[in-house]
């Protein structure tokens, strides 16, 4: 059995709204749902409708642009066909019945700003003089779900009343129990002391069970009854419902021949005045021409097929501005979807978020450092990139630990080693390369190395652990762990990176992509974002070696439309002040150059 | 010479005909909301609706122009009303009425219209006042943003803070909203110094301006009143249909 069912504009306007079960409509999880829909990409391709899983439940939706509506069903997530089928027939139910009922070209009607009727705000409802079809609509949906209900009651004969039954018996049963517990029968005697004895007596006051087996075989008969009215009702509507549903298949049908009639005027339109509507047949050349540029600039095929069809999505059915070819128009809508896609949908503030986990002390009166890990395939500059951030942390009077969790590696230490040398030079001038600091480390009072030598992967977790201990004693504000590079696909080699996050709880998981890898980022960034397990995933990108792609950024479009993971930093060059934030438009504008 | 004459006529048919249709386009009864490189701009009058999610910014919206409460789901899309009239305000001032989703990932779309809009006569930034000052980061942030693109404008932009939800026993006077947003962006400003370059300043010029902090030196910490555009704060409710002093607000602000 479906959850809800709603029906909203883009614009945020819930038109209409049903809860299966009878309660108040829940609107929190809708907003989940959009919350999720606007941060991740989905491609509406292969199934019928799209669905989504967000908590614990699954959306299937569907989207329809001219006027821009979502017809959503929620369903808890079980992995059912069954569900799934009638969550497929309920949502086919309710776009038909909106079409035919005529909501739509009311909606449309009212959208156009000239010809509709305005209120003294000078402002159109959308559902304008519709409001007795949205009723209509509303009655008819519920008369027909009720219908789809009962038939597939039905198509399991032995148990669709006694289940009817049970489903009340219980409630009653629970009543009548709670009335058991709850009030134990008093009887006084004549001294004035209750009597133990009126204990066993309760039952004689309690009638429920006798009466039980009555009110159940009653709660029967007014149900078929009222079954019975209601179909006789419904069954009238759902003829009248079933006509319209086939009317409008004969409306679609014609309307598609009508579009099929070309116009003279049409080329000018398309290349020079403007103020065409844009169909189907005018935007595959240049969709092509767009997406071949966009592979051209590293963009995975997918992901360019994922865009073109978000710019078709868009455009088909829309009119261009005067003056403005259907390309221009085509290439501002790629742009826009880009901007989206590129957009990060949380916002990122490592040093505030630094500076609130130091504030919430342990039970000892430590601050709590800020774990960051890093990964990523081998030689894609994790270590280069770790040392860049901590030069900018430093930068910001933090105090820094590096972790070698490489173990596996030879030289891997070392190299580090290397780095935390050339930063404590960079901060403090008297630094003596290859001095201990006080506490015998690589290092000064700044930054420092912690290093637990070569192995397995165990040894990793545990360096890891012992890291965090003493930064919290050393009072350390941030953790930079280095870990292994590893081919992301190789299981053997990513699962220890789920034992890894489980015992050394980062606060952040930054993944290290360099911009040189074209299509195979994108199953790279997903990998990674999987293996963590459940509920743990990757939480920002560093792009590195962006200065050697030139305009070539589409690793950056695959791994975020990979995974919904904004891109934190990009790695611009070799020396330490080369990190620097993403600008999306300037990412959008490189990428369509 | 017949052939000269019959030229010229036709030139200046064509002139003409494409001045009309020049005006006809500037005339600002086609605008976009969104376009990308500035080429079109936006020259109605215009009162902007923005802020984070779920302060109830659809539901004003729906309020302020069907004058009914309206149930909503979270925005992908601006609202706009063209043409607006709001009955109290001065005799037939009619202007635009935008309405922003508050999603991150969405707020482009505002900055955006915030650079293109030439005549912007006010923004209502709503509020949740019920939301504990502390947790008003994300709130503080995107005012920080809006205020870097709209200070840059000569007289800047008044902007009301509408602390909405005030029917709510958990909400907060909006004197105590308007000093924790100004301590917020306060901080947001210190570290905003200290945060890493942007990628696009090296190289590309013309991008470059859009990536300035606000142009302010909060000597002594940041405050509302040494920016250009006003900023007020009032309290009201959506739901309960008070949003009598935002109206009042907007009708101020919409006569100058």
């Amino acid at each position: 059995m479906i959850d809800q069912l709603a029906i909203f504009t883009v614009q945020g306007q819930l038109l209409c709204k049903y809860n299966a079960l009878g309660k108040k409509f829940s609107e929190q999880q809708f907003n989940k749902f959009i919350h999720t829909l606007i941060a991740q990409s989905i491609a509406t391709s292969n199934s019928k409708f799209p669905t989504l899983s967000v908590d614990s439940h699954t959306f299937m939706f569907h989207e329809t642009k001219q006027p821009f509506l979502y017809y959503v069903v929620s369903y808890s997530s079980s992995e059912s066909l069954e569900l799934n089928q009638e969550a497929e027939q309920v949502l086919n139910i309710a776009i038909k019945l909106w079409d035919s009922l005529g909501l739509n070209d009311a909606i449309r009607k009212n959208q156009d700003h000239a010809k509709s009727k305005k209120n003294r705000h000078n402002y159109t409802w959308l559902l304008e003089g519709a409001e007795d079809k949205l009723l209509q609509f509303e009655q008819f949906f519920t008369v027909k779900y009720e219908s789809l209900k009962v038939t597939s009651n039905v198509s399991r004969p032995p148990n669709s009343l006694a289940e009817k039954q049970q489903q009340q018996q219980p409630k009653k049963k629970a009543a009548a129990k709670k009335n058991q517990s709850s009030v134990k029968s008093r009887k006084w005697g004549a001294n004035g002391m209750i009597d133990d004895d009126a204990m066993a007596e309760s039952s004689a006051l309690d009638f429920s069970p006798a009466s039980m087996s009555n009110t159940a075989s009653d709660l029967a008969a007014v149900d078929t009854e009222g079954f019975g009215t209601r179909t006789k009702t419904g069954e009238f509507l759902i003829k009248q419902i079933d006509d319209l549903l086939v009317q409008s298949k004969n409306d679609q049908m014609e309307n598609q021949q009508k579009k099929s009639q070309g116009r003279a005027f049409d080329f000018l339109q398309k290349h020079w005045l403007g103020n065409k509507t844009i169909t189907e047949s005018d935007l595959s050349l240049i969709l092509d021409k767009l997406k071949k540029q966009l592979i051209a600039k590293n963009v995975t095929p997918t992901v360019a097929d994922y865009l073109a069809a978000q710019v078709s999505q868009n455009l088909v059915g829309s009119k261009t501005a005067n003056w403005t070819s259907v390309e221009n128009t085509a290439r501002e809508s790629l742009g826009t979807s880009l901007t989206n896609l590129l957009t990060p949908s949380v916002s990122v503030d490592l040093l505030h978020e630094i500076q609130r986990k130091a504030e919430d002390r342990d039970k000892d009166g430590n601050k709590n450092p800020y774990v960051f890990s890093i990964v990523g395939v081998n030689g894609v500059g994790k270590s280069t990139n770790l040392s860049k951030l901590a030069f900018w942390l430093l930068q910001n009077h933090l105090k820094v630990l590096i972790v070698a969790c490489d173990t596996f590696r030879s030289g891997a230490v070392e190299q580090l080693r290397v780095h935390v040398e050339n930063l404590a030079q960079l901060i403090d001038e008297d630094h003596v390369r290859g001095s201990k600091n006080e506490r015998g480390k690589t290092g000064n009072d700044f930054i420092e190395l912690f290093e637990a030598g070569y192995g397995g992967s165990d040894l990793v977790t545990k360096t890891a652990k012992k890291a965090i201990k003493y930064a919290r004693e050393q009072a350390f504000d941030v953790v930079l762990m280095d870990t292994a590079g590893r081919r992301h696909n190789d299981a053997t080699l990513m699962s220890p990176l789920k034992s890894f996050a489980e015992q050394a709880k980062p606060d952040k998981i930054i993944m290290v992509g360099e911009a040189l890898v074209g299509t195979d980022s994108v199953q790279q960034a997903r990998s990674f974002n999987q293996v963590f397990g459940k509920g743990t995933t990757l939480d920002f990108f560093i792009i590195s070696k962006c200065d050697t792609v030139g305009d070539m950024l589409g690793t950056m479009v695959n791994m975020v439309y990979a995974t919904g993971i904004p891109i934190l930093f990009v790695g611009v060059g070799q020396t330490y002040t080369d990190l620097r934030t993403l600008s999306v438009p300037w990412a959008v504008e490189t990428l369509l150059s | 010479m017949d052939n000269t004459l019959l030229i010229a006529l036709v030139v200046i048919l064509i002139t003409s005909g494409a001045v009309l249709i020049v005006r006809r386009n500037t005339d600002g009864l086609i605008t976009s909301v969104t376009s990308r490189n500035g080429k079109k701009l936006n020259r109605d009058p215009t009162f902007i609706i923005a802020g984070p999610s779920s302060s109830g910014k659809t539901s004003l919206f729906s309020l302020l122009t069907t004058d009914e409460i309206k149930p909503t789901l979270m925005s992908q899309q601006p609202n706009i009303a063209l043409d607006f009239l709001l009955p109290s305000a001065t005799k037939n001032f009619k202007f635009k009425l935008i309405e922003f989703p508050g999603h991150p990932k969405l707020q482009h779309d505002l900055f955006q219209t915030l650079r293109d809009s030439i005549d912007i006569r006010g923004l209502i930034f709503l509020v949740d006042s019920t939301v504990d000052p502390k947790e008003l980061t994300t709130t503080a942030e995107l005012l920080y943003e809006v205020l870097k693109i709209t200070e840059r404008r000569q007289a800047g932009v008044d902007i009301l803070i509408a602390c909405n939800k005030s029917e709510s026993f958990a909400s907060r006077p909006p004197m105590k909203i308007k000093q924790a947003l100004e301590k917020e962006i306060d901080s947001i400003m210190l570290r905003k110094k200290k945060s890493l370059a942007n990628v696009s300043t090296q190289g590309d010029s013309h991008l470059d301006h859009e990536t300035h902090a606000l142009d302010i030196d909060p000597a002594g910490g940041f405050k509302f009143e040494c920016l250009e555009g006003t900023v007020d704060a009032l309290d009201g409710s959506v739901l309960k249909n008070k949003v009598v002093n935002w109206k009042s607000w907007i009708d101020l602000h919409a006569v100058n």
